[in-house]
């Protein structure tokens, strides 16, 4: 009888650890819910789901640290950037795009022709 | 007589494997041998362009484009953010066009510094209705090409067919057979084709070597993948 419970409870916890081993894969990135929202804001384009998308974004800055890289993903400053740009906060602009190529080099190129944009813009406005 | 019996069986179960291994189940290649120039080219940037949709669900693409960056981005590489990149596209009157297919891929170096262009073309997009049944289909080809060469590095295929009738078995009689059409019905309309797109490219990102970013980066060219060349005949 004493066996059999000490059985019972080895198999429990060799379940356990083996369940727990499943769920400890930690992905590379934490992208939330970025996927989902930004599919909802193509398919209709509302403020609300505008909104969505451009929270979506924050979390991933906000929670970045919870991924194996504890990276922000790849193309996440220059999404937020961009949104920026559209509304006319160049600067907040300017420091996403450098974000985006600090963290990731391959985004040098871009980033930088997108900045000289902005800059170019600015130097229009103040003419 | 009983070493005999076994010499038999052992016969018997060879003969099993060599003719098991006749019927024309799926062959294995590794990435290495599979993709050799994704491990000479090492790429570490991928360009993702908008998605050619030769299916018949003109939204396909519009849909399917929010899936692509982030199976990518987990296996390593850096992917360029696509709603940017599309709009930069449209504003240079390329986006949705012939010419931007036919661009030599350099000009995609040029333009954005990236060191590969990632294609995507959406071959099914669609649900065959039938009365007693549904299938909804998604098929997605994808490949690589070198911005630096031109040279086509790494390409696959992932589909997904689901029957999307669900329901029990209606035995046959008149209320059962609408019954089930009715449930046919509601699961088309709640089915979303986005969540199978998602699969489909779990299916094919798989065979896809793992780039800088991932723990992986140039060791897994053993890793075994379907074979899915276009054997000659």
């Amino acid at each position: 009888m004493k066996s059999l419970k000490v059985l019972s409870i080895f198999t429990f916890t060799v379940i356990t650890l083996a369940m727990s081993g499943c769920s400890t894969h930690t992905p590379l990135y934490n992208y939330g819910e970025y996927s989902e929202n930004y599919y909802a804001l193509k398919k209709e384009a509302t403020p609300e789901s505008a909104q969505e998308y451009q929270k979506s974004l924050e979390y991933c800055i906000e929670n970045a640290k919870e991924s194996r890289s504890k990276r922000v993903p790849p193309g996440i400053y220059a999404n937020l950037g961009y949104l920026h740009l559209k509304a006319g906060q160049n600067k907040k602009a300017i420091e996403n795009f450098t974000k985006e190529k600090t963290i990731y080099p391959e985004a040098t190129f871009f980033m930088d022709k997108m900045i000289n944009k902005v800059e170019a813009l600015e130097q229009e406005d103040e003419k | 007589m009983r070493s005999k019996k076994s010499a038999l069986y052992i016969a018997l179960l060879t003969l099993t494997f060599i003719l098991s291994g006749c019927t024309a189940g799926p062959t294995y290649v590794t990435k290495g041998s599979e993709f050799p120039k994704m491990y000479e080219q090492q790429p570490r940037s991928l360009l993702i362009l908008p998605p050619m949709n030769i299916s018949t669900d003109a939204e396909a693409k519009d849909y399917y484009m929010t899936t692509i960056e982030m199976p990518f981005a987990m296996m390593g590489y850096y992917t360029f953010p696509v709603e940017m990149v599309g709009d930069v596209m449209k504003q240079e009157g390329v986006y949705d066009t012939e010419i931007l297919y036919n661009l030599p891929a350099n000009k995609f170096y040029d333009y954005f510094g990236a060191d590969a262009v990632l294609f995507t073309k959406i071959t099914k997009w669609d649900l065959s209705y039938m009365v007693l049944a549904s299938t909804l289909t998604v098929a997605i080809e994808a490949k690589i090409v070198s911005t630096k060469t031109s040279e086509e590095l790494w390409r696959y295929t992932g589909m997904v067919r689901v029957d999307l009738s669900g329901g029990g078995d209606s035995g046959g009689s008149m209320a059962g057979l609408l019954i089930k059409v009715v449930a046919t019905a509601v699961n088309s309309a709640a089915a979303d084709y986005v969540t199978y797109a998602r699969q489909a490219n779990s299916r094919l990102i798989y065979s896809l070597p793992v780039g800088p970013y991932h723990e992986a980066y140039m060791q897994d060219q053993n890793m075994q993948l379907v074979d899915q060349t276009p054997k000659d005949q």
